[in-house]
């Protein structure tokens, strides 16, 4: 087997996952990321990751994880690539109890599972209040030791600015630039793998890291790449607005007992328990989020008029709300200046999850020979709507299987210095016309920046509409034509433009999907609809978006 | 309103530099939004670095009024109007290079943890009982604060600071490798032992509440005293 030489873009899980796999069998790694990896989102997530171990007598299996998950996706997601997520999931915790994260263990000390949303079985492993964290100290243990024998070569401080492509439209590496000192460079490889996680910039200060800027997935699709169900963003029901940013107050609040309420004739009114008398404020993620939009804005009944309804823990004994419920209680107290066990917290849903991204198949290859996209950044498995702890679970198979893939192919080698050079000198031009054309009496970027999520946040809400998402297409048009100052910093023009394209993809994507399932929701088709049980799939082509509905399990053909 | 007086001090091309500004407004705010704020204010841009903005990834470890704390946890409010007298002076982690603002380099401590072959050789040996410590030490950010307040850390000699044991004393615990226990031994005696002098600033400063002084113990019981009882006996 020939080792490769590999670019991996992102050092969350599913970068980390990959590197490690790539590693071991020898193949030589240069792993990009603009902080080191446990800056990365992964550290964020709590919950836990989703398997069908088995360990509580339930009569799980691997089958049922399985239509689960299409289930929650509402039958738009790959199902090939979903069928192996679901049977390597145990395999995926095996290994990671192997590395070495510490798990929680149940009294038999076997590894302990919970419930999660959207799942009858207790599926969910997890690591105390922290899963994200204590896997991602595992993995990255394990890494260090290839990089000590310098099969792995870590970039810190770089950010991703394009693809080298050949002829053949075929990836042969990577420019990439340091945000600080502004040093641009060209990469060569035999492959590249995305895993630049979530596009949470695009809609401002969501719940994730600040980090995961959707720049890559922007270049991406100017560079004629295809994404995939941008449409499709999850909201999380219950998330609070704090003068640092959207913070989310975890499902497990609803779990341990958590009612909603709002105002109604003076009295509190537990829409929930009305609605659904069976599971009240435990309902499916999308649900629950629907039914705190109609409330306030169907009913006109958010408290005092505003967008709020109420998250009530304060009935709870004391004791729960702050040992089980720690970070709840913590985050109210610190960011909200409200203590929980007196007060109801006023949540609204919010934006938390990117279903869509960079189109790939079963084998995680993209639209573009020698290119992959893994996690959060990458669009296969979840569909319509992605379950809680599924995500963990894709980002590190997505980095077993690229890396699997990468193995597996056969390098045919060529000599590419000239187009090596001609993208560097393209970027470096770019690069020099900026620096000439740059004054503080252009608009900010700040500006701009907030601009765009207002505009994307106003029309991708949880229910869309084609007039207001073409009026959106109408604002973004004028943002493109502003003439913005970056603060003397490159990269925050570069992605500051490119996110606008991005925006108006998100857009287009929307205005064609005329239908309603899981997360998309359109007012004038309240309907699923066979004819859209497939991938919404956009692609820029000399300079125009074009969208076609795909076969969901289509392969890429290379 | 009050009005809030900001200093940064940071470093260009080796040479100390000043930027002030004036900030009013709601003061319920951590620092790093205080930072935002100001570069709007101002249309500037004072580079530092954040991610989660809920003291999860460490990004934001600086000095605020002389503290090593993360900026998105330390509330403006509470640091300012009490002890300040409505002053705060934001500086990068003074042990670390400073590459641009308020972003240092960091990547001393990810070289020694290399150097101290920071990683399992075999497969993780899980006892049930070890995972609550074993978890505490995993939540370690590599943020630097404690480095930053060990009045012995320089991130020069072959002293590693603390975050060694806080990472071997789990490695240690789970690794089945003979060969590579006795190693980790050498390396804790090498980079930590010698070096260490107890003042425990370092369990105090760290903002994962780890528990340091355990590790430490751990580590030279470990290390050390399980030697010295081993050498006593034969004696006898
Ligand atoms: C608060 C919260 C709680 C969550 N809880 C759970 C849970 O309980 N269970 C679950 O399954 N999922 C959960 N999730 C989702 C889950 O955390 C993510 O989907 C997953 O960690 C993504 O991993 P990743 O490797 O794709 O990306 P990330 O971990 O986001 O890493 C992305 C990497 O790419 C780098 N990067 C970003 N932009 C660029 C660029 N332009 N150029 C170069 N590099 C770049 C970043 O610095 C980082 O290294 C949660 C998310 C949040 C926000
Ligand atoms: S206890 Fe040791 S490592 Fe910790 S601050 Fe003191 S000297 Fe440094
Ligand atoms: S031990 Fe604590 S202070 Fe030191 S790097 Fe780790 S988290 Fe930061
Ligand atoms: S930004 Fe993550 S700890 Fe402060």
């Amino acid at each position: 087997m020939d080792t490769k030489n590999v670019l991996v873009i992102g050092a969350g899980l599913s970068g980390l996952t990959c590197s490690v796999k790539l590693a071991e069998n020898g193949n030589n790694v240069r792993l990009f990321s603009p902080s080191p990896s446990e800056r990365s989102q992964s550290v964020m997530a709590m919950g836990g990751i989703n398997a069908a171990l088995n360990n509580k007598g339930q009569d799980d299996s691997t089958s049922q994880h399985y239509t689960d998950t299409i289930n929650g996706g509402q039958e738009i997601n790959n199902h090939k690539a979903v069928k192996k997520l679901t049977d390597d999931a145990p395999e995926i915790i095996e290994w990671l109890d192997s590395i070495g994260t510490s798990f929680t263990r149940d009294e038999n000390g076997n590894i302990d599972q919970r419930y999660f949303g959207g799942q009858k079985k207790q599926r969910t492993a997890y690591a105390g209040a922290r899963t994200g964290k204590q896997v991602l100290t595992a993995i990255n243990t394990m890494l260090r030791k290839y990089e000590h024998e310098n099969l792995v070569k870590r970039y810190i401080g770089w950010r991703f600015l394009s693809l080298i492509l050949n002829d053949m439209s075929e990836c042969v590496g990577a420019v990439l630039i340091n945000e600080f000192t502004e040093e641009i460079q060209s990469f060569e490889a035999d492959c590249v793998v995305i895993a630049t996680g979530g596009m949470n910039k695009v809609f401002g200060k969501i719940s994730g890291s600040l980090q995961n800027d959707a720049g890559t997935t922007a270049r991406l699709l100017q560079q004629e790449i295809q994404l995939a169900n941008l449409e499709m963003i999850q909201f999380h029901p219950t998330t609070i607005k704090t003068p640092v940013k959207s913070m989310l107050i975890t499902e497990a609040a609803r779990g341990e007992g958590g009612r909603l309420y709002t105002i109604k004739d003076g009295e509190k009114w537990y829409f929930m328990e009305e609605w659904y008398p069976e599971l009240g404020a435990l309902m499916p993620r999308d649900v629950v989020s629907r039914s705190i939009y109609k409330v306030c804005n169907q009913l006109n009944l958010g408290i005092n008029g505003e967008n709020i309804v109420y998250l009530d823990v304060s009935f709870l004994p004391e004791e729960t709300v702050k040992v089980k419920l720690d970070e709840v209680y913590e985050v109210c107290t610190q960011y909200l200046n409200l203590d929980p066990t007196v007060d109801p917290i006023p949540v609204y849903p919010g934006i938390h999850y990117f279903m869509g991204g960079i189109l790939t198949d079963d084998a995680h290859k993209t639209s573009i020979k020698n290119l992959y996209a893994i996690g959060e950044c990458s669009a296969q498995y979840h569909g319509a709507n992605r379950l809680g702890g599924n995500s963990l679970l894709g980002a590190i198979h997505g980095g077993y299987i690229a890396a699997e893939e990468i193995n597996r192919q056969t390098v045919t080698s060529s000599n590419n210095n000239e187009i090596i050079r001609k993208e560097l000198e393209k970027q470096m031009e770019k690069y020099a016309q900026w620096k000439d054309n740059q004054t503080s009496e252009y608009t900010s970027s700040y500006t701009v920046e907030e601009e765009l999520a207002s505009i994307m946040n106003n029309a991708m809400g949880i229910y869309r509409d084609e007039e207001t998402l073409r009026e959106a297409m109408g604002q973004l048009e004028q943002l493109e034509n502003e003439k913005i100052y970056s603060h003397e910093s490159y990269y925050e023009y570069v992605l500051i433009k490119s996110l606008i394209h991005l925006s108006k993809a998100f857009l287009i994507s929307a205005i064609n999907r005329k239908e309603s399932r899981g997360a998309h929701q359109r007012i004038e088709y309240p309907e699923k609809s066979d004819k859209y049980r497939k991938t919404t799939v956009i692609q820029e082509k000399n300079n125009e978006m074009i969208v076609s509905f795909n076969d969901t399990d289509e392969k890429m053909g290379w | 309103m009050e009005t809030l007086k900001i200093t940064i001090l940071t470093q260009e091309n080796g040479e100390e530099v000043i930027k002030e500004y004036e900030y009013t407004g709601n003061l319920n705010i951590p620092v790093t939004t205080l930072l935002e704020k100001v570069n709007h204010g101002n249309n500037t841009k004072i580079h530092y670095s954040s991610s989660c903005l809920q003291g999860l990834c460490g990004s934001c470890a600086m000095l605020i009024n002389g503290w090593p704390k993360l900026a998105c946890k330390t509330f403006v409010n509470e640091e300012v109007m009490t002890k300040y007298f409505h002053k705060i002076t934001i500086e990068p982690l003074s042990k670390f290079p400073v590459i641009k603002d308020l972003i240092i380099d960091r990547s001393k401590i990810y070289e020694n943890m290399k150097e101290a072959q920071q990683w399992l050789d075999e497969k993780a040996k899980i006892n049930p009982e070890h995972i609550p410590f074993e978890y505490e030490v995993s939540q370690c950010l590599m943020c630097g604060c404690c480095l930053e307040s060990c009045p012995n850390y320089n991130g020069e000699d072959n002293f590693m600071g603390v975050v060694l044991p806080v990472s071997s004393s789990k490695i240690t615990a789970q690794e089945t490798s003979d060969e590579k226990l006795k190693l980790h031994k050498q390396i804790h005696k090498k980079h930590f032992y010698n070096g260490c002098v107890k003042s425990l600033v370092c369990q105090d400063v760290c903002p994962m509440e780890i528990p340091t002084q355990r590790a430490i113990s751990q580590m030279n019981y470990k290390s050390v005293w399980h030697l010295f009882h081993l050498f006593n006996r034969q004696e006898k």
